[in-house]
């Protein structure tokens, strides 16, 4: 008997077309609408994560004031970065990175492409690996050796068609270097600059001869201890206003950020969009609620109707509630389901198109459970609860309802 | 021997409650007595309560107070659902004005739904239903929806309905209200077939044409009996 209640409950759908398709579309909208916004929000909690990856939360970076609006022209060196090893106590590390964009020509290839000076101990510290040829070695930096390291994206783009680069010479800013080796793809960036579309010469040739006072210089330097950044940032402020000849009255001519301070800001930005995208899921939702909740009002007359007719031929409460129950339930996850398909399908189409260079859309759990759970309780709900009420009334209250 | 009585009302009364709590007594101690395999036309003014007497004895409206005997067992203060439930689905079949067929059910399947209530299987409702359509010519609409029949083959239709579960009394409110007079005279053949088969029938109805079939009519005015026996005063 249940079998031919659900074949009737199917059937009922398939006869009354319109009032199915319309009553599914508010379940469709709501659905993937969520799915999207969800896929959104995780989306751009990822790209935040993904920009201080690598970066631990007792990374110190101090930079120049170049561009700060300051006169006073920079006077942080990538030998700072020494000169902190050497006069702090809770300092465990730190190398010094110069950074600039320059043109770089292979044969008649030429790009525009981010050159990133470092020491020897970079790679290791920005836990980068090695692909092919060798990194970079002490000697290298403080010869002021001209080579480069190449990332897996620079490759391709100065090497398009070929395989072999290493011992290859190129020219930076018109300079001969020549290749020795290549790190694997990170997915990484550091700041606006994608890791990955980096090359990376010494830092001491950098500054010296490819970038000198063009290039920002950044020294990262490690806390041996998170609870000491405080304490270490003193100290290398310290270490560095001396080496600056700083008097006291003068202000320091670097700026000093904490990992944990930028990291902890950018995800209140994250955090915040978070908050924005869920009120609109959150709306979305109300809007596609009382979608649902219209179709199924307009069609109570005539439910009501039917089940006054029902009730007069001997149906049972039970029988016509089951009927009308599991035509609610039938449709909502019928729609339910099409919207999680269309949802996702929105995801593959964005992230398919030049847009996921802004932003890469990552399906969520979440919200194919909020999306999915909150628009089919509601179908099922405002399918169901008329249909209680009108099982409740006398039949021929039910049957006169036109 | 007398014959034994399918239904007696007992003082009956019914009255509608406005919401501001104003009462509207419909009937007003209604005493009637309606032998088995008898046919009887209730006939009276509009608003004398014909309808409200006809659905009170077919359990679709409870009534306010007095007693109803069916098949002499008090029914009148049953109003659990699946008691009425049962005696709409098997003991009576009702046939209304407007037919209230289901739109988007065949013939066929609306004439065998009172059976799949009462849990009977596929297979065994729709035999039955194909021989209740032959009985009354219409077997060839078997799969045609309501709105594809016409105004005599739905009534056609909604008696199979009624008969579905082969119960011993039919009620019917102006089963001819919505059709032309030939469909009408059929309809009443109908009845009258099922009237020799032993079946009890009432039916409301405002036309001397269409109550001159029963066997007698009972009258109404302003919600009381008004004549148990009442006869037409002209030749129809």
């Amino acid at each position: 008997m249940l079998l031919e209640i659900i074949k009737m409950a199917l059937e009922s759908l398939y006869a009354n077309k319109t009032r199915t398709i319309l009553s599914m579309l508010g379940i469709i909208i709501g659905v993937s609408t969520v799915i999207a916004v969800f896929a959104i929000g995780q989306g751009a909690q990822k790209a935040v994560n993904d920009q201080f990856q690598g970066l631990s939360a007792n990374s110190i970076i101090i930079m120049s004031m170049r561009g700060r609006g300051t006169t006073a022209s920079s006077k942080l060196k990538t030998e700072d970065a020494q000169i902190i090893i050497d006069n702090t106590e809770h300092v465990s590390g730190a190398t010094a990175v110069i950074q600039g964009n320059k043109n770089i020509a292979y044969g008649s290839e030429s790009n525009s492409l981010a050159v990133v000076g470092i020491d020897e101990k970079y790679f290791k510290t920005s836990s980068m690996e090695l692909d092919q040829g060798r990194l970079f070695t002490e000697d290298d930096i403080k010869n002021e050796e001209k080579y480069v390291v190449l990332g897996s994206g620079a490759i391709e783009s100065l090497f398009p068609d070929e395989q072999i680069f290493l011992g290859e010479t190129i020219k930076v800013d018109g300079k001969k270097m020549e290749i020795i080796g290549s790190i694997k793809e990170t997915g990484r960036s550091m700041g606006p600059t994608k890791t990955d579309d980096s090359i990376f010469i010494p830092n001491s040739t950098a500054q010296k001869s490819i970038l000198g006072s063009d290039g920002q210089i950044m020294i990262y330097a490690l806390a041996d201890n998170v609870d000491n950044i405080e304490i270490a940032t003193q100290e290398l402020t310290s270490a560095l206003r001396e080496e600056h000849k700083l008097k006291s009255t003068q202000e320091d001519d670097f700026r000093i950020m904490d990992a944990g301070s930028m990291i902890s800001a950018a995800q209140d930005t994250a955090s915040l969009m978070s908050l924005l995208l869920t009120s609109i899921a959150a709306i979305t939702l109300l809007v596609s609620g009382i979608g649902i909740m219209n179709v199924m009002f307009v069609t109570v007359a005539e439910r009501t109707k039917e089940i006054g007719i029902a009730k007069a031929i001997g149906g049972k409460q039970g029988d016509i509630l089951t009927q009308f129950l599991l035509e609610s339930v039938v449709l909502s996850i019928i729609a339910g389901s099409i919207g999680i398909i269309i949802g996702n399908g929105i995801i593959i189409i964005v992230n398919s198109t030049n847009l996921s260079s802004l932003i890469t859309l990552a399906p969520s759990a979440k919200g194919i459970l909020i999306g999915f759970g909150f628009s089919v309780l509601v179908g099922v709900f405002f399918g169901f609860y008329p249909a209680l009420k009108a099982s409740c009334l006398d039949p021929v209250d039910a049957l006169r309802s036109e | 021997m007398e014959k034994k009585l399918a239904i007696k009302l007992n003082k009956v009364h019914k009255s509608y409650y406005l919401s501001n709590g104003e009462e509207i007594p419909v009937l007003k101690g209604i005493d009637v007595e309606i032998k088995i395999g008898e046919f009887v036309a209730i006939m009276g003014e509009s608003g004398g309560g014909k309808t409200t007497l006809l659905n009170i004895i077919g359990c679709l409206h409870p009534l306010t107070s007095g007693e109803y005997f069916l098949e002499e067992e008090n029914i009148g203060e049953v109003r659990d659902d699946y008691t009425l439930a049962y005696i709409r689905n098997k003991k009576m079949g009702f046939v209304f004005q407007q037919f209230n067929l289901f739109s988007r059910l065949t013939a066929l399947k609306n004439i065998a739904l009172p059976a799949l209530y009462l849990g009977i299987n596929k297979e065994e409702r729709e035999k039955r239903a194909m021989i209740l359509m032959q009985g009354v010519g219409i077997e060839t609409r078997a799969n045609h929806k309501p709105t594809e029949l016409s105004g005599g083959q739905q009534q056609r239709v909604s008696i199979c309905r009624a008969l579905m579960n082969d119960p011993d009394i039919i009620l019917a409110d102006e089963p001819t209200g919505a059709l032309d007079s030939k469909s009408g005279i059929e309809i009443m053949n109908i009845f009258t077939n099922l009237k020799n088969k032993g079946k009890t029938i009432l039916m409301v109805t405002h036309t001397a044409e269409v109550a001159k079939y029963a066997d007698r009519i009972i009258y109404l005015r302003d919600g009381k009996v008004i004549d148990n026996n009442y006869k037409l005063t002209s030749d129809y």
